[in-house]
């Protein structure tokens, strides 16, 4: 093994899990409340939006698309997931829809 | 119990193990491509197992780029993992360190937007951190897995369904309609709206950390100013 890529890896190693353990060594079973207990709830719902709206409205080259297979998809997953709750149906039907936009446009 | 909740964690990480192994496979591929051989891969996606970051890395590799740019960038690119686990921290308390040190290694977006829902609607620290046990470990597995698939013969494999490309984007979508209600609608709201100004405007993938820190934080000082109201309005009839 290159000894240049295994310390690389050990670099990414040590500031990703860093970036993912520190606020459980300084915080866990610290009593959080106030304008701190509402951000941490709100990190969920904003991760999702921020996940969400850039992929389905802008192309890789961040241009704004709005009739593309991502956002036809997205319209008809959201209507069909209101309806079924099966989480794996829903990624299948997802997956299968977009499959089919993808090769008409 | 135990295993009960881990079982039921396993299970619903399926979802995020199959709009994983698409990307895992391409990873496993480029890697190769970039010089990188096939433990070096798998051991990167055992170890770091965050991969927007593990794309970058290999881009850099390849364009020869010192160690130092290399953890900068990894640095800037997953400090938004900081946030995902301050976040998770009110599901565990009294939940021993060990445990919990484990559980932040399988902490990506996927797992902690699943976890984050799921874990609402379980009643006790110790069965939430089963259950996150068994979503985190099913999503390692299955990026662990398909990266060293994709590096041992991905350039063989000859996958042709599109279909996958919308795995991940399915699940955040149950999972909006899920989570989304008249008390955080405006935070996710101004973070779309965020993401896709600072996504425009600023390069790689730090868009992310940047709009979800900024719209937790407006929302949460909204949410403040209305309890406030509502606690002044309640003091006064």
């Amino acid at each position: 093994m290159g000894q240049e890529i295994l310390a690389i890896i050990v670099i990414m190693t040590a500031v990703t899990y860093g970036a993912r353990v520190l606020p459980f060594l300084l915080f866990r079973n610290k009593r959080i409340s106030g304008v701190l207990k509402s951000f941490i709830e709100l990190v969920p719902v904003a991760l999702l939006a921020a996940l969400v709206i850039p992929e389905l409205i802008l192309t890789p080259t961040n241009e704004f698309t709005f009739i593309n297979p991502f956002l036809l998809t997205g319209i008809c997953t959201f209507i069909f997931a209101r309806r079924v709750s099966n989480l794996f149906l829903v990624v299948l039907f997802g997956m299968v829809v977009y499959w089919g936009f993808d090769k008409i446009i | 119990m135990r295993v009960k909740g881990f079982i039921y964690g396993l299970r619903q990480s399926v979802t995020i193990g199959i709009g994983y192994a698409p990307v895992a496979l391409t990873f496993g591929i480029l890697s190769l491509k970039s010089g990188l051989n096939i433990l070096e891969t798998g051991l990167m996606s055992m170890l770091v197992f965050a991969g927007a970051s593990q794309f970058i890395t290999i881009q850099l590799i390849g364009q020869g780029a010192t160690i130092w740019v290399i953890g900068i960038t990894t640095l800037i690119v997953n400090l938004r993992h900081i946030l995902m686990s301050f976040s998770m921290i009110r599901f565990f308390p009294g939940i021993s360190l060990g445990k919990l040190s484990l559980l932040a290694q399988g902490i990506t977006d996927e797992t902690f937007v699943l976890n984050s829902k799921l874990l609402e609607e379980i009643p006790t620290p110790e069965e939430r951190s089963n259950v996150a046990l068994g979503v985190n470990i099913g999503a390692f597995v299955s990026w662990v897995f398909f990266s060293f698939l994709g590096a041992w013969f991905g350039n063989r494999l000859n996958i042709n369904f599109s279909g996958f490309d919308f795995a991940l984007l399915a699940l955040f979508i149950v999972l909006t309609i899920g989570t989304v209600n008249r008390q955080n609608i405006t935070t996710y709201i101004i973070a779309g709206l965020l993401a896709v100004i600072f996504k425009i405007i600023i390069p790689g993938k730090i868009y992310l950390l940047l709009s979800v820190a900024l719209a937790a934080a407006i929302g949460a000082f909204l949410q403040q100013k209305q309890l406030k109201q509502n606690k002044c309005q309640g003091e006064n009839s």
